[in-house]
């Protein structure tokens, strides 16, 4: 059920990162070392300060570490020029923010068309693949809704439309449910467990929330900026199920 | 090549639409552009009307004409400017009776003075002459005659007045029969001038009381004997100008004693020479006017480099978002140099039809012959979209260098 493949998709081999501020150096990562093959689901957690945040940018391609060696995909990211990383991030990882980080006063279908915008697709085959991907995350109604029509979860879900519609074997989340109530944090995290199992789409979720991490089947704790613990979780919650036993919905809570 | 085009139809829109949000802004940054080029193609084409309504009023002076002004000399280093002129009636009947190059000579007196008739009075300028001085410009009564030749040999008190200095003086009425009356003197009015227009330095040559020399020296200008202020020459052709000119020279050197080497007192001035000073001078005039008005086009060009940091200051997120999804330097680069080049040609675009109609406004007010140029409008074009590129590519590139791990705000 699980397409877990044993070819390693994230390669982090001694990664460290230091911030240099007037004289005073930050090491923000120590010497970390991870290996996350294809169709895992692997939480990230720690506390403000542990090195999370700076190990998703990256595990993302938004940041340089400063030492160490980074193979994504195989590839090795670790010294590529800015406009190679760029469409690194295009074309191999799709992004989900806390704050959903789409594009105000742009319509959903839009926001979901932007990757392929910088891909080069034509315009007929990005709003096609846009629909179907809104379609997949269940929003296809709202399709010419701009942001501030949308609620929180219905922009979440336009924002994994997004990461989705390149069809990106990695998608990186970062406190995806930070913004929302637990019913649509429940959903979202269902949404991304669904399309782990279905489409064997790799997701690396970082988050400061145990609940949220228990969804994993495999969680990392940092500290420090370093790995404390690496382990196994056999039995990841199952959001769909965690869910349905919620007590319905008050009158008028709209998700 | 089809990987750019593709870029920049799908960075099109995107930059319209960002404009199209802050309209205020936009529109006050595209005014800044509409006026600087406004400024620049009305100015070069009130500068190259200018030019041309010179050339006219050059060429209108009688096409073989020469003018000799008397020319003050150097005494032991120092131009006496008061001293009077030199050419006198007796240089005219020499140069008409030696130069065979030149067809007429006619000797003018030149004075100025308060002209009345009835209740109305102006001031002119006026000139004494001889009938030739007319054929020589080109210049026919409109209305009336000109003296005759006795009205010359008996100082008749006659006078020709031109188009301006009639209805000014007259109004309505017919001036021809009527008298004018000039100092203690009265003058009858036998024709009214053509009109001529300004001067090719700007004075109305429509404002002047012509008569005979002889009556001008007899009632009006007290001179020596025969003395004359200048002559005004045409040459049989417009080939021999130059033989005429080196033949004038020639008689009034020998008739003034001008021995080798010592200077002239009088000078010769043929229409080139007039009209090379004069583009001399309006060209230092429009270089002066088009770079006034391309001040006001960078000033405009400013406008859009502040207005486009601003932009991506507060797009920083954006910018970040854009990154994180992909976008390479080059299309953020593009998204906002298309951005100031649409404002900074919308500006060109407005700014020429606004320049247009100050044109015509110009044109209609001033009666002043100004051309539409198709260059000007391809010009307006060109330094708008030079200007959109120029100013927009700081803005451009520093939004395109942004790091996007700070442009999120993940730090």
């Amino acid at each position: 059920m699980t397409p877990e493949r044993d070819e390693p998709l994230i390669e982090l081999e001694h990664i460290g990162k230091d911030y240099v501020t007037e004289d005073v150096t930050v090491r923000a990562l120590r010497s970390v070392d991870i290996t996350i093959a294809h169709g895992e689901f692997v939480a990230i957690v720690g506390q403000s300060g542990s090195g999370k945040s700076t190990m998703m940018n990256i595990i993302g391609c938004l940041d340089r570490p400063t030492r160490g060696t980074y193979r994504l995909d195989g590839i090795d990211v670790t010294h590529r020029p800015n406009d190679a990383r760029a469409i690194v991030r295009n074309r191999l990882i799709g992004f989900v923010f806390q704050g959903f980080n789409l594009l105000p006063r742009t319509t959903a279908l839009e926001n979901v068309e932007l990757p392929l915008v910088y891909r080069g697709i034509s315009a007929a085959e990005r709003r096609q693949r846009a629909l179907a991907s809104l379609e997949a995350v269940g929003l296809g109604q709202r399709l010419h809704h701009t942001p501030n029509q949308l609620s929180g979860g219905q922009q979440q879900r336009v924002a994994i439309a997004r990461a989705l519609v390149t069809s990106p074997p990695l998608l990186l989340a970062d406190e995806p449910t930070g913004n929302l109530d637990t019913r649509t944090s429940l959903e979202v995290l269902g949404l991304l467990q669904h399309l782990n199992r279905q489409n064997g789409i790799t997701i690396v979720l970082v988050t400061h929330e145990p609940d949220i991490a228990a969804c994993a089947r495999r969680v990392i704790t940092m500290r420090d900026g370093a790995v404390r613990r690496d382990a196994r979780n056999e039995q990841p919650l199952d959001a769909a199920s965690a869910l349905a036993e919620l007590p319905p919905p008050d009158e008028g809570d709209t998700a | 090549m089809i990987t750019l085009l593709r870029a920049f139809l799908s960075a099109l829109p995107m930059a319209v639409r960002a404009i199209r949000r802050n309209k205020l802004r936009a529109s006050l940054t595209i005014v800044g552009i509409t006026i600087g080029i406004a400024a620049v193609v009305t100015v070069t084409s009130l500068a190259t009307g200018a030019r041309e309504r010179v050339q006219g009023q050059i060429s209108g002076l009688g096409s073989n004409a020469l003018i000799v002004f008397s020319r003050s000399t150097r005494a032991s280093g120092v131009r006496n400017a008061a001293e009077r002129s030199r050419l006198s009636e007796l240089d005219v009947q020499a140069i008409t009776r030696e130069a065979n190059s030149v067809r007429w000579a006619a000797p003018f007196l030149r004075s100025s003075a308060q002209v009345l008739f009835e209740n109305n009075n102006t001031s002119t300028s006026l000139i004494g002459t001889r009938t030739d001085y007319f054929s020589i410009r080109n210049w026919g009564v409109s209305e009336g005659a000109l003296w005759s030749p006795t009205s010359e040999t008996i100082s008749e008190r006659v006078v020709v007045i031109g188009k301006l200095t009639a209805s000014t003086l007259f109004g309505p009425l017919d001036p021809v029969g009527r008298t004018i009356r000039i100092g203690r003197h009265t003058f009858r009015v036998l024709g009214v001038l053509q009109e001529k227009g300004p001067s090719p330095f700007g004075q109305s040559q429509d404002e002047i009381v012509a008569m005979p020399a002889s009556t001008m020296r007899s009632f009006i200008l007290a001179t020596r004997p025969s003395e004359v202020h200048g002559i005004m020459l045409s040459a049989t052709s417009e080939g021999t100008t130059d033989r005429a000119k080196k033949q004038v020279e020639s008689i009034l050197r020998h008739r003034h004693r001008i021995r080798d080497g010592e200077e002239d007192d009088f000078r010769v001035r043929s229409q080139d020479e007039f009209r090379a000073m004069q583009e001399t001078i309006y060209g230092a005039l429009s270089a002066l006017l088009i770079s006034i008005a391309a001040v006001s086009l960078v000033v405009g060009g400013i406008g859009v480099m502040n207005i486009m940091l601003v932009s991506v200051t507060e797009r920083t997120r954006e910018i970040g978002i854009r990154m994180a999804i992909g976008a390479r330097e080059a299309d953020i680069l593009l998204q906002f140099l298309l951005e100031s080049l649409f404002l900074a040609t919308l500006g060109g675009i407005t700014g020429t039809l606004v320049g247009y109609g100050a044109i015509f406004a110009f044109a209609t007010a001033l009666d002043w012959p100004m051309e539409l140029q198709p260059a000007s409008l391809a010009m307006a074009l060109g330094v708008s979209t030079a200007i959109g590129l120029i100013f927009g590519f700081f803005p451009a590139r520093s939004a395109a260098q942004m790091d996007p791990v700070q442009a999120l705000g993940r730090e």
